[in-house]
């Protein structure tokens, strides 16, 4: 826990990196172009796309490195510095490269009281490298995530921007990182309301494959 | 004495116990877009006679500030029919401790919609954005799904339901930033700016987004417009506490048996909602401490809470505050200086950098409160902290920096003792010349 006061509090960027992408790969298809096009319709000015593209853009190339914001910046019609501005503002845009699964371990609030740390230091000590790294092989990126909104069921980790998983205890882990290694990403996970359990017998939306219960760990010797 | 009167037979209205409720057509068949039909389609209702039915709900909007939304609505400028305008739902939701509007929107979208479409009825709106958190990626999917269903359907967009009443809905996905839930950073993010506060005034309903009048309001308080349409705003009133009235989403997390969002009135006890509704202290442990609603509402002492209901008015006279009513649970093991060293790393990675006092202020808040952690502090410190919280509060163009503060002031001024213990002891030496100096 000490450490996270100890980096830099501002990093400056390499002002003129080696492009990553070359000119071939930097363009976007006639179907991402459309989408692009559309997402533009849909607000007064163009530059109301900008959070979409480049989202779309992250998608694709995996982050944003400058010629990558250049392109989404040129595609919407608006300058690259605000472009660069918006990229650089919000911390789920990725400005460097990051493993295959990005796992955003919570430990913010409640995730801190049910365990987040433990969690976090367990995934760390699993996968040999602390938060912020990428482990040797590019599978795995370790992040300590604020809060995420889920915290009936915490702990809780995030892969990738996309799925949740909830109530995380380290078999649970275990249990992740090699179905991870095997490229099968978890299902949408919906976490069954205490009041839907007593009054619906379980979870109200049937056309989903995976829920949980919101819950916490029982107190045990070790963990608080 | 609880508010909520006869809550343990209190029938759900914004999750009702309905299989499959998010599907359209289950949504149709239990009322669903029954109070925009008649909105929308015949005379009985007008833009005006909607808001006063807000307005007599007393409906206060459940975002945070508590602000009432009849009220909000009312602010917006006559319609010019050169000057669009614009509603924004937020659906942001970052606070630290706050998980609710997520479940609304998974379990109950098109109650969303429908508050959404009825809301830019009252102030004659053609376009209303309903801004979600990038963090929630997999319910923006299932937003989507339902959204383009209601479209299919001729609920949203052009002539809704036959009527000359044509309104948009656009999803705007967030990327993590705790900012956006404020209104102001919201309106500069949806414009594709950073999202830097604004300052205020102009307020949203004179100069909002792109420069045009707009609205924004929470997901859920939103969601309680159909049902106040449905109902009646004397119904809405008559629920829960009587200057805070409604339905409310408890979102209790930390130290229970049974976390969970619950539905229930507003001015519930919150030693029912522990004991009762939550299942009790996990372990049999006492409880220490709790979070009335997110993050940033001060933190009330387990001996303060006897008697005290969550609505605004009670919540005041305990030293605390509504806020989102995501309340967190502390046991008696929970050490209160790492917790709140913690929120001050969550606001000082938060803090969008726009005014001094937050940015340098965050910062050393979780320097000290760090240094105060690992016991290096000296009993000072504690002053210095108070002084800083003073330094910024009030200070700058949102309320960040407040909520920032709050949370080292009121944890100070309530678990000092505990401060006090983490602190370097004077040297036997020192305190000897104090003696006698």
């Amino acid at each position: 826990m000490a450490d996270f006061i100890k980096h830099p509090v501002v990093e400056l960027p390499d002002r003129k990196p080696e492009p990553v992408f070359g000119p071939d790969e930097l363009v976007f298809s006639e179907d991402e172009k459309a989408q692009v096009k559309t997402w533009i319709s849909r607000y007064p000015t163009a530059d109301g796309a900008i959070m979409r593209g480049l989202w779309l853009a992250q998608e694709k190339f995996g982050f944003l490195p400058p010629e990558v914001i250049q392109l989404v910046a040129d595609e919407i019609g608006i300058p690259y510095a605000n472009a660069y501005g918006v990229a650089t503002f919000y911390t789920q845009y990725f400005k460097e490269k990051k493993g295959t699964y990005v796992l955003d371990v919570c430990t913010c609030f409640s995730c801190q009281l049910c365990g987040g740390f433990d969690m976090l230091h367990y995934l760390e000590e699993k996968l040999g490298v602390h938060k912020g790294e990428t482990t040797p092989d590019g599978d795995f990126t370790i992040q300590e995530a604020e809060c995420l909104g889920a915290c009936g069921s915490a702990p809780m980790l995030q892969i990738t921007n996309g799925p949740f998983v909830h109530n995380l205890t380290e078999e649970k882990i275990d249990a992740l990182v090699d179905a991870l290694r095997e490229g099968q990403m978890p299902a949408f996970t919906s976490v069954t309301l205490p009041q839907d359990e007593d009054e619906l017998g379980g979870n109200r939306r049937t056309d989903v494959s995976a829920t949980d219960t919101y819950s916490v760990r029982p107190v045990s010797e070790t963990v608080r | 004495m609880s508010k909520a009167g006869d809550w343990r037979n209190y029938q759900r209205v914004l999750l009702p116990p309905v299989k499959d409720l998010h599907k359209l057509e289950v949504y149709e068949a239990n009322e669903g877009y029954a109070a925009l039909r008649d909105v929308v389609t015949t005379d009985k209702w007008d833009p005006t006679s909607v808001t006063n039915e807000v307005k007599k709900s007393g409906l206060k909007g459940r975002g945070g500030a508590g602000f009432p939304t009849g009220l909000k609505w009312s602010f917006m400028p006559p319609v010019d029919p050169d000057i669009p305008r614009f509603l924004c739902c937020n659906g942001d939701e970052s606070e630290p401790g706050t998980f609710k509007d997520r479940q609304l929107m998974e379990y109950n979208p098109h109650l969303v919609f429908e508050g959404m479409l009825i809301a830019a009825y009252a102030m004659s709106i053609k376009t209303t954005f309903l801004y979600i958190r990038g963090e929630f990626a997999d319910w923006i999917t299932l937003m989507e799904k339902e959204l383009e269903k209601a479209y299919e359907k001729g609920f949203v967009g052009k002539n809704i339901m036959g009527s000359d009443f044509s309104c948009d809905i656009v999803i705007h996905k967030g990327a993590g930033a705790y900012i956006c839930g404020e209104e102001s950073s919201l309106m500069n993010s949806l414009e594709g700016k950073r999202a830097y506060p604004r300052i205020k005034p102009p307020f949203p309903a004179q100069k909002g987004v792109w420069g045009y009048p707009t609205t924004i309001n929470n997901v859920e308080t939103l969601a309680c417009a159909p049902l106040i349409i449905r109902k009646g705003g004397e119904w809405f009133s008559g629920i829960g506490s009587e200057k805070h009235p409604g339905p409310v989403l408890y979102g209790i997390s930390g130290h229970v048996n049974r976390p969970g969002v619950y539905e229930f009135p507003t001015g519930m006890l919150i030693t029912d909602l522990i004991e009762e509704v939550a299942g009790g202290m996990r372990g049999g442990k006492q409880l220490k401490a709790l979070i009335p609603g997110g993050s940033s509402t001060p933190i009330l002492r387990a001996d303060m809470i006897e008697g005290v209901t969550m609505d605004a008015d009670s919540l005041r006279e305990a030293g605390s505050m509504m806020g989102t009513s995501g309340m967190l649970i502390m046991d008696e093991d929970t050490d209160i200086v790492s917790w709140l060293r913690r929120i001050t790393h969550f606001y000082h990675h938060e803090s969008c950098g726009q005014c001094t006092p937050c940015r340098e202020g965050t910062g050393w808040l979780e320097n000290i409160v760090t240094r105060l952690d690992e016991g290096e502090g000296n009993l000072r410190d504690l002053d210095l902290l108070i002084d800083l919280c003073s330094q910024m509060e009030g200070r700058t163009v949102c309320a960040l920096a407040d909520a920032a503060a709050w949370p080292v002031r009121y944890t100070i001024d309530r678990f000092r003792s505990e401060f006090e213990g983490k602190c370097k002891k004077p040297s036997p030496v020192a305190s000897a010349e104090l003696a006698t100096a």
